[in-house]
């Protein structure tokens, strides 16, 4: 597989904050690849230094295998942070400047512009569109002279839920047409929707990297309790998928690295001989799951 | 090149705070060069009134003394700062809405961003001089008309001095807006450096005789102003002796030329290491 973007170990100090420390990761052609992270974690410093907003401190990386430069971002398209254009310029126009940097023609404005349900507005000055608009023209421009590479920070920030859903739909196009998506968000429900491949950010340190599926994974997890408590955390110890299991108010919460069948775990306890007076399943949100991820480490 | 200035037409062509703005610059350039001689002669009446041997009235319109006067009112502070505060908000725009980040995300590197506000900057002074040559040329020609033989001496040396004049000052706003990024902050402190402290400096440090250089001579706006410095008024020149002013000197445009490039040199060099 192809390398579309490189990182290795960047790194970048406002003042005494470490805001990216040694971030490293490769995005593979045709990946659609998630920065996950709370707020203040460091994703929209590290997008600023791949689109050379911003110089690192250390560390380097590279686009399509080559040095950063401006032809290799006339090749990605882009939306950080707010949507940028000129308030008393039309759709059109703004697109037109986008188009004339990027050394594309002007001919597929009125495509994109259809593509964000703007066609009807495209005369109308950017200060006149709503909230949901002006994202959604950020968008039409970043897929202005259909890019290699598209990056979105926080695509769907603040946008009502049909917004979202408006957002979500364009990107999955893009997607399912084979372009290379870098996606940075704070939702882990997003980056679950949408990516393939992850890595997880906090303090701009990468916590984790990988597959979405492994990374993410929801595991289960089910209270128990018996009058026997020490031979109940010796004996779910050995039950398969068992994760790790913390300890409260006279029962343990047991994870699971797979969903686990209650009944199959009753049965199991029951032939190493303990009896459970307590067995319960116990879903936990994504965004539980998420902080958990966070917190877990140190 | 032709790529960056057609983008930058793009951002201004209906960008009505800029037309307005080069309307009125227009405006009270040509009131102001059409006004003068009606407004110098009025004093001079005013004094008249006082004196026993009256003042001759001046004209200020003939070839080859059009080409000075005109460039005189031209360079008039209050007139001058009206390019300037365009500059101002042209650059400033692009932080405002953050399309200085939005152009280098898409692709444009930072030096092409500064060379093309650069080329604008030129470009604007270019057609300035261009139009007031034309203008200055016509009211010499309904004042004088084709018989004066040098019509044209004072003509290239006095519209260039002009040109720098304005080319250097709208470089200085650009340095103060690309410094600064905020419009408003920005305008105010040009205006303000240029309209009151250099005249607060002057009022300190006037040397003893008029025409001898002191500091004053080297700030940064004077020396724009100081490229034509005087008006040609014949009756100015015998009251105040022969050192008056006739031509345009080429050390006095090496004062502005080394401020502009070297604040060129600083706006290059903040924005090679400055977060966008």
């Amino acid at each position: 597989m192809e390398t579309i973007l490189n990182v290795d170990k960047i790194s970048k100090s406002f003042g005494r904050i470490k805001a990216v420390n040694q971030l490293s990761f490769e995005v593979m052609k045709g990946q659609v690849f998630g920065i996950l992270g709370p707020n203040g974690s460091g994703k929209t410093t590290t997008l600023s230094m791949l689109l050379d907003l911003i110089p690192p401190d250390n560390g380097q990386f590279s686009w399509f295998q080559q040095l950063p430069s401006k032809e290799s971002r006339k090749r990605i398209g882009s939306v950080i942070e707010s949507p940028n254009f000129f308030p008393y310029l039309d759709a059109v126009t703004n697109l037109k400047i986008v188009a004339d940097i990027k050394d594309k023609p002007y001919d597929d404005i009125d495509e994109v512009l259809q593509l964000a349900g703007l066609y009807e507005r495209r005369f109308s000055k950017f200060k006149t569109f709503s909230f949901g608009m002006r994202q959604r023209l950020a968008v039409a421009s970043a897929l202005l002279g259909k890019p290699e590479v598209l990056i979105l920070d926080e695509p769907t920030n603040g946008l009502d839920p049909q917004g979202i859903a408006q957002i979500r739909e364009i990107i999955a196009l893009v997607a399912s047409r084979g372009t290379t998506i870098l996606l940075a968000s704070h939702l882990l429900d997003e980056v679950q929707k949408i990516c393939s491949y992850v890595v997880v950010l906090r303090k701009g340190i990468m916590l984790f990297s990988g597959n979405v599926k492994e990374v993410l994974a929801v595991s289960d997890s089910v209270e128990l309790s018996a009058s026997d408590m020490p031979g109940l955390t010796a004996a779910i110890r050995e039950f398969p998928g068992f994760i790790s299991f913390n300890e409260a108010e006279g029962l343990i919460q047991v994870h699971f690295s797979m969903t686990v069948n209650t009944s199959e775990i009753n049965a199991f306890l029951y032939q190493k001989g303990i009896l459970l007076s307590h067995l319960a399943e116990k879903k936990r949100s994504l965004e539980q799951h998420f902080l958990e991820l966070l917190q877990d480490t140190p | 090149m032709i790529k960056l200035l057609k983008i930058e037409f793009k951002k201004i062509r209906t960008y009505k705070v800029f037309w307005i703005l080069a309307g009125l610059y227009f405006v009270f350039l040509a009131a102001g060069i059409l006004l003068a001689e009606f407004m110098i002669n009025h004093t001079v009446n005013n004094i008249n009134q006082r004196m026993p041997i009256p003042f001759p009235h001046v004209a200020i319109y003939y070839f080859p003394d059009v080409w000075q006067n005109v460039a005189f009112f031209a360079s008039i502070r209050y007139v001058l700062i009206f390019p300037a505060i365009i500059m101002i908000i042209l650059i400033t725009n692009e932080f405002t809405y953050k399309t200085i980040r939005q152009n280098v995300i898409n692709g444009m590197s930072k030096t092409e961003f500064l060379v093309s506000k650069l080329m604008i900057i030129l470009l604007t002074a270019l057609i300035i001089t261009v139009i007031l040559t034309a203008g200055a040329f016509f009211i010499g020609l309904s004042h004088s008309g084709f018989n004066e033989v040098d019509f044209f001496t004072k003509g290239i040396p006095f519209m260039t001095g002009f040109f720098l004049s304005l080319l250097c000052y709208m470089i200085y706003a650009f340095f103060c807006g690309f410094i600064l990024r905020n419009t408003g902050m920005a305008i105010a402190i040009f205006t303000l450096y240029s309209l009151i402290i250099e005249p607060v400096i002057y009022f300190f440090f006037r040397a003893p005789f008029m025409f001898k250089n002191t500091i004053y001579t080297y700030l940064p706006v004077n020396s724009v102003i100081r490229l034509t410095e005087y008006p040609a008024i014949p009756m100015l020149k015998k009251m105040m002796g022969l050192n008056l002013q006739d031509h345009v000197s080429f050390i006095a445009c090496l004062i502005p030329l080394a401020y502009a490039s070297v604040m060129t040199a600083i706006v290059f060099w903040v924005m090679k290491r400055k977060d966008l």
